[in-house]
């Protein structure tokens, strides 16, 4: 439950007020808002650090922590897939306010856009009190730790290749039960990432998919999902390295 | 804290907490359009724009929103004005109960300002995040569409009602259906019917313009001063008694007016269902117990000056449980050694409670076993169906209150006020004078507010604290401890003739009616009545045990157990023709019920008070037409096409096409009563006063449309009423398919008394015979072309000559419930290596008789199949060991959202009913017939899997693809 509210003008004070105790930070807020935790909490409002916004350096992109999921959705600098995946992981009534750096912090065990950032390799840069450092998007989501003290500020990716992602879920724009992506990149490399198939998203090996303990729900017991995860697997391998 | 809003152009400064969401505040500001769906943002039905984007307010804080820029619905115009949006949301039959209309406005506004020529695709995300379970989506998506074309200037797609060519005996060239618009309402006209003028008119609904503006007019709308709020305590176990309750902590907080519980609230029994009267047995509920049955029963409730307050007095109520053993499967709740639920003494009417045994009905025709041994063939299938829930976007909410005479006020979003009167008055010990009900508009109900659900708990809180106390129940509550769909196992065994007539067939039924029996008994009777109706045969037989669990309570909900009879049943027929080698439509073809066959099974298993020396008979049915109309519709034949059934660019897809058909009622004959006043006004128009209750069906636009038919006048010069305890006569609620059916008949032999009054009056001023006169444009005509207008009648009748009130009250009950029929078609596709099904169009064709609004009958129809699509193919409740849901909440409890949607269309087959009004049978519930078993008939004709269970997730079908 929030009981106080920051909104800093500069990212040195954002960072400084999250080192206090009991802070959460504010992207969108729509994950933070929705909770039911009634644990006083200080809510740092990251709306006015000026984080928002897509530039691109030739194939690489970088998207602003801030940037709406929406804006993913209507930039022509972010690739087809992802545009879709940004579309796919809330309605507009969220993804309006929801943000790219939020979707990172609160890491959805089921985030399709979290696997599809994966499969391009996404970086995140976080900034902490005088250092900025970029770590892997995949090393973030292995380590709870790995946000404290820090504030998203950018998350990058490299276009150049081709993607392609399948799901199954109940119907066409549910969180998937599992759902699969393909990056082939122009440099020869594949990187696959799945969701529904660990208790977050995560980079697959290609050959390591019978190896998978997915975790079971009312939607799909582990053992369907392991069948499943192969199936669309081999789509959506087939589908990226097709479209070379 | 102060936050500084632009909101609708003007600066508020607005005094909050940090944790109060920007629809709290702005609902405390009064903005009344921004209405509460859930805590968790994905009902949209907060949506509002913020700097032009469409937000759910409910997940943004208003702090978030300091210096930013609100739009909300109300900003829109100044009364008596409509915005283009709204009137084409109007203009197509888009609102239903128009909760979350103001948000919809709001996302086609958000979309148009950036997209002036968007695309079915576009307009459909724009809508994505506001659920609605009630239209479907079809009507608002083409509602922005048409507002779209007529903002730049073009011509809109065709709205008009649009007659299609009859097709049984007809030649087969037809054109009708070529540029036929996306929401033109389709009908076939019969040529038996009478003409009308104002019945069967795509009239614009009644409550329009105040939904469609974001007015206040529902329940969560009302301010009262100084009223508490509400909450209350459920319990976590499935089964325990309470053994102790500490109260101490609780009462001793300030601001906590009252806490009950069952050591200080009177123990009086009752049954919650809304129904008349005597209520069904058994009585096993009081108000609060000393025992628990299902996570999420009542434990104890609590008023306090705050939201807040309230939630705190809970968490300090120290309940001690002794926890029991549970059991949550309707079969071995009924199976030796189960935990008994009910052991209290008092409990009164259930079969055999020491066995968990509500109810055993039977009922049958004749000998069954001899007629199965006369049989050719026999086939016996057993289906499970499962448990859903009604989700109204506005949950269950009520309002006590004292009025100056010392009269209790409950305002409630309920179905069925009159009921909730007589029910509440001996649990709160008050007489039922002494209480007034009043039904604002409801945001949807679907049969789970035809319940006395919550109305006791905010009478006996202002009886204990003075005040007035406000109930609403959050998203979770409302999925756990409202009501749901009963879950049944059905075993058909049928024995058929070698030439494919049916000879005998036995239904037998293990019903789950959960902790409670409320609808338990009548739920059940209709699953008999219409698992065995359909279809004519000489021997049916029935056999039913309803038994209690420890799952959450099973209710009324829209088809009150036909969904789940005619799953089975149309799947079970299905399978028969395919093992017989027949078609599925011609085998039911053979055997279903045509105009003047016997409802035989009906003597036994109708409700009401039924003369039972007279066999009803089906008196009209378009069902052949129906069939023909939706086999056209659906393009039935590609069936027998191997390259669309198996596309060649995508080998993993199977495509599908299954068939349905499904036979309704029409009311509950000799029970359903329904009343009406009609009196006229100075200016010739009249105030009509009904106690039916819409829910966002339009049956108040129905029942006006009714009335000015036959006093001569527009529908817009009927002011209707409905429906206060102290204001409107009686009415039965709106459950059962009745309100068309009985309370129009009390309208129109309430308008016809009227008429005949006016008829009088127009005689004497113009000089001719009474039986001369006709009504029509707002007038009484001589057949020589005089006439005298109403107006000036009323101004004669009630200041000048021969004074009195030109009025009349009517009642009606029928002794016959005439079935709708329907043929239902669903087409799908199913990806065979994953088990993923997708519905890509439905199609029903029904015969309602006339239909008296041929648009909100057409958005019944819509709205209907899509709540049955996720009965068939994603909704389910799903519980822990412990029987704690573990999807309580929209998203894993998924209903379908705008841009996901099948194509759907509905089909009008009008046939003449001659005992309903103006030929009017029900359409509200036969909708949810026939989507699960033409769902799985398609998949069968798909991928050749029959599946004997709902929904059909991907793991269940793909785990029947592996086994086959």
């Amino acid at each position: 439950m929030i009981t106080k509210y920051h909104r800093p003008l500069l990212l040195a004070d954002a960072i400084d007020l999250i080192a206090q105790p009991n802070t959460t930070i504010i992207a969108g807020g729509t994950a933070v808002n929705a909770g039911t935790d009634s644990t006083p909490l200080v809510a740092v409002d990251l709306q006015a650090l000026d984080l928002s916004g897509i530039e691109s350096d030739g194939d690489v992109v970088h998207i602003g922590a801030t940037t709406r999921l929406q804006d993913l959705i209507d930039s022509d600098q972010i690739p087809e897939l992802l545009r879709d995946l940004a579309r796919r992981e809330a309605p507009n009534t969220i993804r309006n306010v929801a943000t790219v750096g939020g979707t990172v912090g609160t890491a959805d065990p089921e985030s399709e856009l979290l696997a599809g950032l994966l499969a391009y390799g996404a970086k995140v840069t976080l900034a902490r009190s005088g250092s900025q450092t970029e770590q892997a998007l995949d090393d973030i989501l292995d380590d709870p730790q790995a946000l404290a003290g820090a504030i998203i500020t950018t998350v990058t990716i490299d276009t150049a290749g081709v993607a392609s992602a399948e799901r199954t879920g109940r119907t066409p724009m549910d969180r998937p039960i599992v759902m699969a992506v393909a990056f082939h990149g122009n440099d020869g490399f594949t990187r696959l990432a799945m969701t529904g198939v660990a208790a977050r998203p995560v980079i697959v090996d290609p050959g390591g998919i019978t190896d998978l303990r997915p975790p079971s729900d009312f939607r799909g017991s582990s053992a369907y999902r392991r069948q499943i995860a192969s199936v669309l697997a081999g789509r959506v391998l087939a589908n990226s390295r097709g479209g070379e | 804290m102060t936050v500084d809003l632009t909101i609708n152009g003007a600066a508020h400064s607005l005094e909050c907490e940090p944790r109060e969401t920007l629809r709290t505040v702005l609902r405390r500001a009064g903005f009344y359009s921004v209405r509460y769906g859930s805590d968790t943002g994905e009902t949209g039905a907060a949506a509002v724009l913020v700097d032009g984007r469409l937000i759910s307010a409910d997940v943004m804080l208003a702090v978030q929103a300091d210096g930013h820029e609100i739009e909300t619905v109300e900003g829109l115009t100044e009364p008596g004005q409509m915005d283009p949006i709204q009137q084409a949301f109007i203009d197509t039959g888009a609102i239903q109960s128009g909760y979350s209309t103001p948000a919809t406005v709001l996302a086609a506004k958000a979309l148009l300002a950036s997209n002036p020529d968007p695309t079915e695709d576009e307009v459909r995300d724009a809508l994505s995040g506001i659920l609605d379970r009630e239209t479907g989506y079809l009507r608002p998506v083409h509602a922005v569409l048409r507002v779209a074309a007529i903002m730049r200037g073009e011509d809109p797609e065709n709205i008009d009602v649009t007659h299609l060519d009859e097709l049984v005996g007809g030649d087969g060239t037809h054109r009708d259906r070529d540029n036929l618009g996306a929401i033109a309402p389709r009908v076939v006209l019969s040529d038996d019917v009478p003409r009308t003028r104002v019945v069967g008119q795509p009239e614009p609904k009644t409550d329009a313009v105040k939904l469609a503006k974001g007015n206040p007019a529902f329940t969560d709308d009302i301010d009262l001063t100084g009223t508490l709020i509400a909450k209350v305590l459920y319990s976590p176990h499935a089964h325990a008694h309470i053994l102790s309750i500490d109260d101490t902590a609780a009462r001793a907080l300030p601001g906590v007016h009252a806490v009950l519980h069952h050591g200080n609230v009177e123990r009086v029994r009752y049954a919650s269902g809304g129904q008349s009267y005597p209520n069904p047995l058994p009585y096993d509920q009081v108000s609060f117990d000393n025992k628990v049955r299902y996570v999420g029963d009542r434990v104890a409730a609590v008023a306090a000056d705050t939201e807040e307050i309230a939630k705190a007095a809970i968490e300090l109520l120290d309940v001690t449980y002794e926890v029991l053993p549970a059991v949550f499967d309707e079969n071995e709740a009924i199976a030796d050694g189960a935990p008994v639920i009910h052991d209290e003494p008092d409990m009164e009417g259930a079969e055999d409670p020491s066995r968990n045994l509500v109810h055993h009905l039977k009922a049958d025709t004749g000998d069954i076993e001899a007629g199965i041994a006369a049989a050719d063939r026999v086939f016996e299938q057993t289906f499970r169906v499962h448990q859903v829930q009604q989700t109204p976007i506005e949950p269950h909410i009520a309002i006590a209150a004292w009025d100056s005479d010392e009269r209790l006020v409950i305002t409630s979003s309920t179905q069925v006020p009159f009921h909730v009167r007589r029910m509440v008055a001996p649990l709160l010990g008050i007489p039922v004078k002494q209480i007034r009900i009043i039904k604002p508009r409801i945001g949807g109900g679907f049969g789970v507010k035809q319940e006395m659900l919550i109305e006791d708990i905010v009478g006996h809180l202002t009886i204990a604290t003075g005040r007035p106390v406000r109930l609403e129940l959050d998203r979770e509550e409302e999925f756990v401890s409202s009501r749901t769909r009963h879950p049944q196992t059905i075993t058909y065994r049928t024995g058929v003739r070698s030439d494919g007539k049916l000879l005998a067939q036995e239904m037998r039924i293990v019903a789950n009616t959960g902790a409670y029996g409320t609808h338990g008994l009548t739920v059940q009777m209709v699953s008999g009545l219409r698992g065995l109706s359909s279809y004519n045969c000489p021997v049916k037989s029935f056999d039913c045990r309803v038994a209690y669990t420890n799952i959450p309570v099973p209710g009324a909900y829209r088809g009150y157990g036909a969904p789940q009879a005619l799953f089975a049943l149309e799947v079970h027929m299905d399978d028969i023709a395919e093992a017989l080698g027949l078609d599925a439509i011609e085998f039911k073809r053979l055997n279903w019920t045509q105009v003047g066959d016997p409802l035989d099974i009906a003597q036994q298993l109708g409700e009401g008070d039924q003369d039972a020396s007279t066999m009803p008979l089906v008196t009209s049915s378009g069902l052949e037409e129906a069939v023909l109309q939706g086999k056209r519709a659906v393009d039935w034949d590609r069936r027998n096409d191997p390259s669309w059934k198996q596309p060649e660019d995508r080998p993993n897809i199977r495509r599908g096409i299954g068939f349905a058909m499904a036979m309704h009622g029409t009311a509950i004959p000799g029970l359903d009563m329904g009343g009406a006043s009609l009196k006229i006004n100075d200016d010739g128009s009249f105030n009509l006063l009904v106690g039916a209750t819409d829910l966002g069906t339009g049956s108040d636009t129905v029942l006006a449309q009714m009335a000015a038919e036959v006093v001569g006048v527009s529908t817009n010069d009927v002011i209707i009423y409905s429906s206060d305890t102290d204001m409107t006569p009686f009415d039965t609620g709106a459950y059962a398919s009745s309100t068309t059916y009985i309370s129009g008949m009390a309208v129109k032999r309430a308008a016809e008394q009227v008429r005949d009054q006016i008829c009088d009056r127009a005689a004497l001023d113009l000089g001719v015979d009474t039986s001369e006169i006709e009504l029509h444009d707002n007038a009484a005509w001589a057949p020589d072309g005089r006439s005298v207008t109403l107006e000036t009648i009323a101004l004669s009748t009630l200041h000048q000559e021969g004074q009195h009130q030109i009025m009349a009250n009517a009642s009606y009950v029928s002794p016959e419930s005439p079935p709708p029929y329907a043929a239902q078609f669903a087409e799908v596709e199913v990806d065979i290596e994953t088990g993923q099904v997708t519905v890509i169009r439905l199609v029903m064709a029904v015969d309602c008789g006339v239909p008296i609004n041929p648009v909100t009958a057409s958005g019944q129809v819509e709205g209907g199949m899509v709540q049955a699509l996720g009965y068939g193919h994603c909704e389910e409740m799903v519980y822990d060991d412990d029987g704690h849901m573990v999807n309580a909440a929209f998203g894993p409890y998924k209903i379908y959202r705008a841009d996901e949607m099948p194509a759907l269309e509905a089909i009008l087959v009008q046939t003449m009913e001659a005992s309903g009004p103006f030929g009017a049978k029900a359409i509200a519930e036969i909708p949810k017939d026939g989507v699960a078993p033409a769902l799985r008939c398609a998949i069968a004709d798909a991928t050749g899997v029959r599946i004997n269970d709902i929904p059909f997730t991907p793991e269940r079908v793909w785990r029947a693809l592996q086994d086959a």
